[in-house]
């Protein structure tokens, strides 16, 4: 009997080995199964999509059936390094398995046709704030010296309740699930958007198809006649993805652009009064008796 | 530009319902794997990454449900969650760096007790 969406049974099953494998591949205080929990969970992922796959109607996708054969790739990616990233043992590892989430998300969205936030996300979070993450891991580890063979934190190798937070996450993820593949939902109500060329004729009148023809000949006049032939495909009267995101957002987001220029001015004047904060290099031990000295200056100061 | 907006832009796909799905689980995944994360460790670094890696899954889902409308703000809307990843990353490590000064280690179990 096919699984079919009706039926959410697949979904609780799948739940169900998810959270059973990505507890096994939590690091625990006595034994870690990472490989087993990992086949565990992986089957149940594979469940998932099985059940769902009875759904699929591959003539009526929206996408070409390549680009969601590359979806299944790059969401596997995506889930099994976001399952190493919350169960290596070390922050380092953690880190660089988030950039591979990060690559593999780039790739969803590729799928999607959403070419500017693949590369937004791959050159913002994959460029800036995870070098920021690795400046900070490397500033903030316990170096030992060179002959220390790097022994893991006992922090880092201890999972704080993973059974109690396994079990709330997955049975928040089973209840999304089971909306997100309803199949008694309401249909997509028609698209309201403006057609390219209405947009084109009433905010860009320079883009005429024979202008955007001239420039593209302009800018490739010496490449090699291959290239010609692949950029001349194009079809001008089209908007691009850059063109769309960009308009959409100066022109029907110009308040939420200066907030966010408030809000990052906000965060650097924060980070800078964070940064210049006196803390004295050698503290008190860690279980701690008395008060810091430096506690009591702040106490000192609010108080004043 | 005050006064009645300009027409906006159409997305060149329209997911169907059943694809729609799929994206969506996918957000979902990463989220709850996110949440999960933030829980368990201990490490407040990896505390963080695991925010962000809860923002990958909503502009996952953002992303999906923007192409399956055909409007093009849910794309829009992750360069602000962009914003507020890239402030909170600033604002959090510099957090870190100077809790980590005070007592030299990254548990966030030794500021389980808030004395004085």
């Amino acid at each position: 009997m096919p699984i079919t969406l009706d039926n959410p049974l697949a979904i609780y099953f799948a739940v169900v080995a998810g959270a059973l494998g990505l507890w096994l591949m939590m690091p625990k205080a006595r034994q870690t199964y990472r490989v087993a929990g990992g086949v565990i969970a992986a089957a149940g992922l594979g469940l998932l999509w099985l059940g769902t796959y009875a759904a699929l109607d591959f003539a009526d996708l929206g996408l070409s059936t390549t680009a969601f054969v590359y979806q299944y790739i790059f969401s596997a990616i995506g889930i099994g390094s976001a399952a190493l990233v919350i169960t290596a043992t070390k922050p380092v590892h953690s880190a660089l398995w988030f950039v591979l989430v990060v690559l593999a998300s780039a790739g969803l969205f590729l799928t999607l046709s959403a070419e500017f936030m693949a590369f937004a996300m791959v050159i913002i979070y994959g460029g800036a704030i995870l070098v920021t993450y690795m400046f900070v891991i490397m500033l903030a580890a316990n170096a030992g010296g060179p002959n220390d063979p790097g022994e893991d934190e006992v922090f880092d190798i201890r999972a704080r309740t993973p059974g109690a937070a396994i079990a709330a996450g997955f049975l928040l993820l089973a209840v999304l699930l089971t909306l997100s593949f309803d199949a008694t939902r309401a249909p997509n109500p028609a698209a309201a958007a403006a057609p390219d060329a209405v947009i084109i004729e009433e905010i860009l009148p320079n883009r005429t198809a024979a202008a955007v023809r001239a420039r593209i000949d302009a800018e490739i006049a010496d490449v090699n006649p291959t290239t010609d032939a692949f950029i001349h495909q194009a079809d001008p009267d089209r908007l691009s993805n850059v063109e769309v995101v960009g308009l959409d957002l100066f022109m029907a987001h110009p308040l939420g652009i200066e907030l966010a220029g408030i809000i990052l001015l906000v965060s650097l004047i924060g980070a800078v009064v964070i940064a210049k904060t006196r803390v004295e290099d050698h503290p008190e031990p860690r279980p701690s008796g008395a008060p810091h000295p430096a506690d009591q200056a702040a106490t000192a100061e609010a108080s004043a | 530009m005050i006064g009645a907006l300009p027409p906006m832009p159409a997305l060149a796909v329209a997911l169907s319902e059943a694809a729609l799905g799929h994206f969506l689980t996918t957000g979902a995944i990463l989220f709850v794997l996110g949440l999960i994360g933030f829980v368990t460790r201990r490490n407040l670094i990896v505390m963080f990454l695991c925010t962000e890696m809860m923002f990958q899954g909503v502009v996952v889902s953002l992303i999906a449900f923007s192409v399956y409308h055909g409007n093009v703000t849910g794309q829009t809307f992750v360069i602000f969650v962009l914003t507020i990843a890239a402030a909170e990353a600033a604002l959090a490590l510099g957090l870190v760096v100077m809790l980590f000064r005070r007592r030299r280690t990254l548990d966030a179990e030794a500021w389980a007790t808030l004395h004085d």
